[in-house]
């Protein structure tokens, strides 16, 4: 996989901020779309939806895809997500390495499997079988943890990086989620990352969670907190350039806020990448 | 404990309104020293309802000012036990909570609360119902005589009729202002209320019963010169002008669309 063609910085794409892009066509790269907030039969979400992908390269990153589930990949759900793809011809589109739904209802969380061989089997059958509907690799992210499988054989990193291997799917890597799952868990985030296969990685996932004290919950309601930036700074120095992007998704800001923090990533993208540059 | 076991008592332990973890659960959890495994279970625990809880507050926001946080609490959480998610979209969560009231809340609430959510819900229905091409004003004006004659409509795809037996628009317009909210009233006649999305926002508004007959005429296939024959009765010879006008309104609201 080439990532020459990174897409730069994005913002993940927010009703509360559909007019003012419109309106002011700010610096933003790109833009990431929650798949189904638009799998609907019309009104503004696809109409702002259809307007902004005329000025703005878009992502499709779903959150109901539940491909470690222990029920049927739901036919109508990747129907819907296939033609909302078609519509919009994202870059890529990308879910999360994860269980939403469970075999009597949704749950509508991002739910973590064991990393198991079991898991890994029953995750790759259904990872290709999306992969041929869709035509197109997915993508798919670490979840943010607060428990773990005791059975789990590997690190969720060594999984993706196994699952990678065996569907030829890429990796979300979401920064923020690596950092609060190392503090609940007790892991060495960057262990975590060095694990991932670096040319499987198609993006990153920048966003802010609460601290608890003792814990840290993922709430994408917050600024980006500094050890995530640090985190993030290191990752590039290792990774090269590769899309960002910044998920709000809670106590929105005023938009100006949102594109600081993303000039904040691109200064942290430039700065890492210089000093991780070989000497002339 | 095979992946599917282990999915089901997750699944099971998420979904019942029980904060205690099952034996057969906590044996495959691991937690940490900084976030145990039973805090971090009740951490999937909570966050499953209070998200619940929130689409339900979003989709039923004036519901919520009416009868207070407390009592919807309430009512979302039995809803939610009754009636788990089944789609994958939380868009779809609040379909049949105003059924639920029908066997969860005793009259004299249920039939003025019943009504109140299905007003609510019919604007989460406007709000993504599918774009159509509604009728225009400026294709009207290009109408030939043949035209007229066969003009036949249907409502647009958005449109949610209802017939309301209480003051509940007045309640919802009072709770939707955060002003003092009416007592309940039984109206003496059903009142019928449009709720329908005309360029990206969405409408209401009531009909008196004659507008509400001839829309009904037309809409279910009627030409317009029978909805014209049909106000004869009421209007006289003012019949055709009453007709036109309220077409003329309908198509500037975009309420219709060809057959």
């Amino acid at each position: 996989m080439s990532k020459s063609n990174t897409l730069g910085f994005g913002l993940g794409l927010r009703s509360e901020y559909y007019q003012q892009i419109l309106e002011q066509r700010p610096e933003v790269d790109w833009f990431e779309i929650i798949s189904e907030n638009y799998m609907v039969g019309g009104g503004k979400a696809l109409y702002f939806l259809d307007a902004i992908k005329e000025q703005y390269p878009l992502v499709m990153h779903g959150v109901s895809l539940s491909i470690g589930g222990p029920h049927e990949i739901d036919a109508d759900y990747l129907r819907q997500l296939k033609t909302l793809a078609d519509r919009v011809q994202p870059c890529w589109v990308a879910d999360h390495l994860c269980w939403s739904r469970g075999s009597a209802h949704h749950l509508h969380d991002l739910l973590p499997l064991p990393f198991t061989q079991e898991s890994l089997l029953h995750v790759a059958s259904r990872v290709r079988l999306v992969q041929d509907v869709l035509q197109r690799p997915l993508v798919l992210e670490n979840v943010s943890a607060y428990v773990q499988w005791k059975t789990s054989c590997m690190s969720e990193s060594q999984f993706l990086a196994e699952l990678s291997s065996l569907t030829g799917c890429e990796i979300l890597l979401d920064v923020n989620n690596v950092y609060v799952s190392s503090r609940n868990q007790g892991f060495d985030p960057w262990q975590f990352i060095m694990e991932l296969p670096h040319g499987r990685i198609r993006q990153i996932h920048l966003a802010g969670h609460s601290d608890y004290g003792h814990y840290l919950i993922d709430t994408h309601d917050q600024p980006i907190a500094d050890p995530v930036w640090t985190l993030y700074s290191k990752t590039l120095s290792y990774l090269g350039a590769t899309a960002t992007l910044i998920e709000r998704d809670d106590h929105f800001p005023p938009f100006d806020e949102l594109l600081a923090e993303l000039s904040k990533a691109r200064s942290i993208s430039a700065n890492a990448l210089r000093a991780a540059a070989p000497c002339a | 404990m095979r992946l599917s076991a282990q999915q089901e008592a997750l699944e099971r332990y998420l979904a019942t309104g029980d904060s205690v973890i099952p034996h057969e659960l906590m044996e495959q959890i691991q937690g940490s020293n900084t976030l145990p495994a039973a805090d971090g279970l009740m951490i999937y625990h909570n966050a499953y309802r209070a998200r619940l809880l929130s689409v339900l507050r979003e989709d039923f926001p004036a519901l919520h000012r009416w009868m207070g946080d407390e009592s919807f609490a309430q009512l979302a959480l039995a809803y939610i036990s009754a009636w788990p998610p089944r789609h994958f979209s939380l868009r779809w969560l609040g379909e049949r909570l105003p059924e639920f009231i029908r066997g969860y809340i005793a009259e004299p609430q249920r039939s003025p609360m019943i009504e109140f959510a299905t007003l609510e819900w019919a604007f989460t229905l406007a709000f993504d119902a599918p774009d159509t091409e509604p009728l225009s004003l400026d294709v009207m004006s290009r109408f030939s005589a043949d035209d007229w004659v066969n003009l036949r409509v249907y409502l647009t795809p958005s449109v949610r009729w209802l017939q309301l037996q209480h003051n509940t628009v007045g309640i919802w317009v009072a709770a939707k202002a955060e002003a003092d909210i009416p007592d309940v009233v039984a109206l003496s006649t059903p009142l019928d209320c449009l709720v329908w999305r005309h360029e990206l926002v969405c409408q209401y508004r009531t009909l008196e019963s004659g507008e509400a007959s001839a829309l009904r005429l037309l809409s279910d296939g009627g030409s317009f010169a029978s909805m014209c024959e049909n106000l004869v009765g009421q209007h006289g010879e003012q019949a055709p002008l009453r007709a036109a006008t309220w077409l003329k309104q309908w198509i500037g609201e975009g309420l219709l669309q060809r057959r």
